[in-house]
């Protein structure tokens, strides 16, 4: 009896031991699905009025992609769509190949992954926006036919292949000419190392030397400040007015940039208007509201009924407008120097400079400001860096606050040159935490760069000569 | 024998069932052999000497639990996205029976090992294998270990077993029959009597067995000091004369020999001028930019065991990758290296930005927020970050990893400004007031002194009319002052005085609560994080006989941070009976 339940467990421990790792779940995925086996192409033949579809893709180069082991997703238009085709396009290899590049998309979309509206790249590098059972303007009739390879959806339209915003502007005549111009005279030639050929590299700073002439790539001014409109990966709406209007703004805006010449003064007024008519996203027609926030704050009067002209891009719309005018009180915004963030001073001070955390008692709220006390210099100063101001007239406001004294001093706000008198010195109060005005000043012509002073009074006493400055403000007075 | 019949079904059932049970498991593994008999464990004072650090070793793994359990059901701590349930319902105080982090059982481990080692200290007595000298010191520290545990589950579970017998399992505990649950309040009783006999309840002299260097640490700081146990027991119980009594021997503990730095700074908040100082204070004054990091009062969270070091802490251990275990903090509170899974909280925060410093002299403007509140908490990649226990593994001037797998660190228990705020609440509530005052804002000499013109501080800067233990002597004359003074005390700062924070405003009549008021937020910015919160305003909650003083707080934290049910939360915690966690062994 003993003996045979030694058997027994010898028997159940083996036992344990071999089936204890075995696999039981390989079988239990098993594919059903007769089509999976099948590559797009196998299941192309097989689905009634896409003969014409197949034929095009046999002519073009992309005749043996669809049986290749990627994963694709083809939006595959049907016989009826293929009618309206151009015959230009057809014999046209090229134009064919970019024609049906945009029905093709590598990796696998179904219609259930497509809840919210995706943006799905295209052979061809651009991108439609796939939606439930919509791919731009056609509709899907027979949804996901899953093959080894991918996914055949069957559409009703063509999808046309678009330019895109900046191909709109710079290659056609659907925008005003007078704004096309001055869109196309931002244009400048920049250096792109990673377009450029290295030749070396540089022993004494150990920098990559580049042969000359290469790298050099077309840039523009709007594509670096505003948007690249080129981007075909994110949408835009962008806004172009007719040119009698467009000479009617440059015209409000000239005085703005007086210059040396009087082209300078146009590409730059003409700059600051076409700045804010570009909007991050694709607005429909209904889908406009009557004011948009441009990317530089400003608020964008948008009235629906001007609209003349709508051209769709691939990465966004066009409108043209027969007028669309912002004022210069809208434009131009209020500038904050915040006291801390000097670009220089006139001595090095470092070790008499406070900066210094404290709630306004006015505002309640939460600041940081600079003091610059005992520093022993009569007329000491501190440099704060504008870029291209234009020429008007500006209100300026100050926050300076003594709380680090019982007796008043005295600073003044320097424009242009430490040495302006522009302003007389103003007299700092005990405690006071509020804006204080200053003046105004008026700047004659448009700066590149414009430096604006706070200054210390002409004395070397340390009760006298502090410099406290929590922000200056220089209100557009329009 | 009965027949023992098995069909072959049933042979492939279990082996079947083995097969789920044996699995992929390493059939083969080995236990080692080489384990040390019962019999042989207690033969001299050394192996006393290694039982007693196999039980502080076994302490330290209690340290995430010691900070959970204390911060995050206070008022300071909340948690993380990447928390899990259970640390959440710890936060909320709404604790299932099921929660890991509630579970006493590794604190009646740890007592149940104290019990043994005591007993087995005793028959090494009787034996004569130990010294009675040697014996007082050892069985004390362990007693007062044991004690230290106790306190800690009467504040989190309010009744408990109290086991002073040597168990073999944690599992006779639960026989209520012998071990009945005693009320936190005579438990306390208990835990007085039995810490209050032990024979001796001094720090491990120097040049004793226990009182070495190891690893590169001192040893002297791994102990639980005993007086302060005893001085928090007292506190506790509401004997103020008592605890005070224990805590000033504590604060006196280097009033003798040579008058230099030890003298006047250990336990003293004293300055110094050197490196060994703590403030809070700025390169130039007055320029935010110029706040000091180095050395100073965030440095004591960072520095080695030097004599800054020594000055300012009572009782620490350290976490080191030379040594077991591994430190369980840098887990909870690092998003660099840890799981980052509590996080100050928002009305921590405001408690430190609610706080305005002082002005510098002759001026009326101030930096409004305490900077101690800079290097308590930090953001790190966008998230707020506490870094007290993080000063050893983060550099705080890159906020990256020192030595990504070295995570050293330490774990907090007990510095002056405990001991300083604690004596001022007895002695608050001993009727001394000022005395109170003084020792949380600026000092002795700031709070009692001379009328202007007078240079004879002789009846001034003290409070020696007093009798022990708040008879304290802060004299000092100045340069000019005749006669010369240089008391003892002469150097104390304040709490809020080295911190560089203005003095707690005390309106009207009722100085009583409004300083215990000022004691506790006083602790949430000089001690925040370091594991007394809940126990400090449990503590408060039960004198005042007052639940909203505990429950607003809290409701507050959950209400800041948008922590849900913060209003039913607030309702528990009104009632008594939700102050303490199911004990469930």
């Amino acid at each position: 009896m003993m003996k045979f339940r030694i058997y027994q467990w010898l028997l159940i421990a083996t036992l344990a031991v071999t089936i204890g790792c075995k696999k039981d779940w390989d079988q239990h995925n098993t594919v059903s699905d007769v089509n999976s086996g099948k590559s797009l192409k196998t299941l192309m033949s097989g689905i009634n009025n896409l003969s014409k579809f197949e034929q095009l893709l046999a002519q073009s180069s992309y005749a043996n992609i669809l049986g290749s082991s990627k994963s694709f997703t083809v939006f595959a238009p049907t016989n009826e769509a293929l009618i309206a085709l151009d015959p230009t396009i057809t014999n046209d290899t090229s134009r064919l190949n970019k024609f049906l590049a945009n029905h093709i998309a590598d990796l696998r979309f179904l219609t259930t992954d497509a809840t919210d509206t995706l943006r799905v790249l295209m052979l061809n590098g651009k991108y439609n926006n796939f939606f439930g059972k919509k791919v731009e303007e056609a509709n899907i009739t027979t949804a996901d036919v899953v093959g080894s390879n991918g996914v055949i959806h069957v559409i009703d339209k063509m999808v046309p292949n678009r330019l895109n915003i900046w191909e709109i502007i710079s290659t056609t005549n659907e925008i005003p000419a007078l704004q096309q111009a001055l869109l196309l005279k931002l244009n400048y030639q920049g250096f792109d190392p990673s377009k450029a050929e290295q030749t070396g590299v540089d022993p004494m700073t150990g920098l990559p030397v580049y042969k000359p002439g290469t790298g050099i790539v077309p840039r523009n001014k709007y594509w670096d400040r505003v948007y690249d409109l080129r981007n075909e990966k994110n949408q835009y709406t962008f806004f172009a007015i007719a040119d009698d209007a467009y000479t009617t703004q440059l015209n409000t805006y000239k005085p703005f940039f007086v210059t040396g010449n009087a082209d300078s003064t146009n590409d730059l007024a003409g700059y600051t208007i076409v700045k804010d008519f570009t909007m991050p996203g694709l607005y429909t027609q209904a889908q406009l509201p009557d004011t948009l926030l441009s990317k530089f704050g400003v608020k964008v009067p948008v009235n629906k009924a001007n609209i003349v002209k709508t051209v769709k891009a691939s990465n966004g719309i066009v409108y043209v407008l027969s007028n669309l005018s912002i004022a210069p009180v809208n434009k131009f915004m209020p500038i904050v120097l915040e006291g801390e963030n000097y670009s220089g001073s006139s001595h090095d001070r470092r070790s008499n400079t406070f900066f210094r955390d404290r709630i306004n008692s006015t505002t309640g709220l939460p600041y940081r400001d600079v003091l610059v006390s005992g520093h022993g210099v009569a007329l000491f100063n501190l440099r704060y860096r504008l870029s291209e101001m234009p020429s008007m007239k500006f209100k300026a406001y100050w926050v300076a606050v003594n709380d680090f004294q019982t007796a008043t001093f005295t600073q003044r706000l320097a424009p242009g040159v430490a040495t302006s008198t522009v302003f007389p010195y103003t007299t700092v109060a005990v405690n006071n935490q509020t804006e204080v005005l200053i003046g105004e000043f008026t700047i004659a012509s448009f700066q590149q760069v414009y430096d604006i002073f706070l200054v210390g009074a002409n004395s070397t006493t340390a009760a006298a000569n502090p410099v406290v400055c929590d922000y200056i403000k220089l209100v557009p007075s329009l | 024998m009965k027949a023992f019949k098995i069909s072959c079904h049933s042979i492939v059932l279990l082996a079947l069932l083995l097969a789920g049970a044996v699995g992929c498991k390493k059939t083969f593994d080995k236990e080692p052999q080489q384990v040390l008999d019962e019999v042989n464990m207690y033969r001299d004072v050394y192996d006393a000497d290694a039982a007693i650090i196999g039980l502080y070793g076994k302490f330290v793994s209690l340290a995430d639990k010691y900070v959970l359990l204390n911060e995050l059901r206070g008022d300071m701590l909340n948690y993380t996205d990447n928390a899990d349930m259970y640390l959440r319902q710890l936060s909320s105080h709404n604790v299932t029976a099921d929660n890991p982090y509630t579970n006493p059982r590794p604190f009646y481990e740890l007592i149940l090992n104290c019990n043994d080692v005591l007993k087995n200290f005793q028959l090494m007595k009787r034996d004569n294998k130990m010294k009675e000298a040697e014996y007082n010191q050892r069985y004390s520290d362990v007693g007062a270990l044991r004690s230290f545990l106790y306190l800690q589950l009467g504040i989190h579970y309010g009744k408990v077993p109290y086991v002073t017998s040597a168990l073999a399992t944690v599992d006779e505990v639960k026989n209520k029959a012998n071990f009945p649950e005693l009320t936190f309040d005579a438990l306390i009783d208990s835990l007085i009597l039995f810490t209050e006999a032990l024979p001796f309840k001094d720090p491990y002299p120097a040049g004793t067995t226990l009182n070495i260097t190891s690893d590169g640490y001192q040893t002297a700081k791994f102990y639980v000091n005993k007086k302060c146990l005893l001085g928090d027991l007292y506190l506790w119980k509401g004997n103020y004369t008592a605890a005070a009594t224990k805590y000033r021997e504590v604060m006196e503990t280097s009033t003798n020999g040579t008058q230099g730095a030890r003298y006047y700074m250990q336990y003293k908040l004293g300055w110094n001028g050197s490196a060994e100082d703590h403030y809070i204070s700025y390169s130039r004054a007055g320029d935010a930019t110029s706040l000091v990091w180095e050395p100073q009062w965030r440095h004591m969270f960072q520095r080695g065991q030097d004599n800054g070091f020594d000055y300012e802490w009572i009782w620490v251990l350290p976490f080191d990758s030379k040594f077991q275990p591994e430190n369980p903090l840098i887990k909870l509170f690092s998003p660099v290296g840890g799981d980052y899974l509590v996080k100050p909280s928002k009305q921590a925060m405001d408690y430190w930005s609610n706080t305005p410093q002082r002005p510098i002299s002759g001026q009326t403007g101030f930096l409004p927020y305490d900077a101690r509140g800079i290097f308590s908490w930090r953001e790190i990649g966008g998230k707020p970050v506490v870094m007290k226990y993080l000063y050893n593994y983060i550099n705080y001037a890159t906020n990256t990893a020192v030595n990504p797998l070295q995570k050293n660190g330490k774990w907090f228990l007990y510095r002056q400004t405990h001991l300083h705020l604690r004596f001022a609440e007895a002695a608050n509530r001993a009727g001394k007031h000022k005395i109170a005052y003084a020792l949380f804002n600026s000092g002795f000499a700031a709070a009692f002194p001379p009328p202007s013109g007078v240079t004879d501080v002789t009846l001034y800067h003290n409070t020696l009319w007093e009798p022990y233990p708040f008879n304290f002597d802060a004299r000092n004359s100045g340069g000019t002052g005749v006669p010369y003074y240089r008391a003892d005390w002469y150097r104390n700062l304040g709490i809020r005085g080295r911190a560089n924070v203005q003095d707690y405003t005390i309106n009207g009549t009722d100085s009583l609560l409004q300083i215990e008021d000022g004691l506790i937020q006083e602790a949430a910015l000089e001690n925040g994080f370091e594991g007394t919160r809940w126990a400090d305003l449990l503590r408060i909650a039960l004198r005042r006989n007052d639940p909203a003083f505990l429950a607003d707080k809290i409701y507050q934290k959950m209400l800041k941070d948008g922590t849900p049910d913060a209003a039913g939360t607030r309702a528990r915690l009104m009632d008594k009976n939700n102050w303490y966690l199911p004990f469930k062994l």
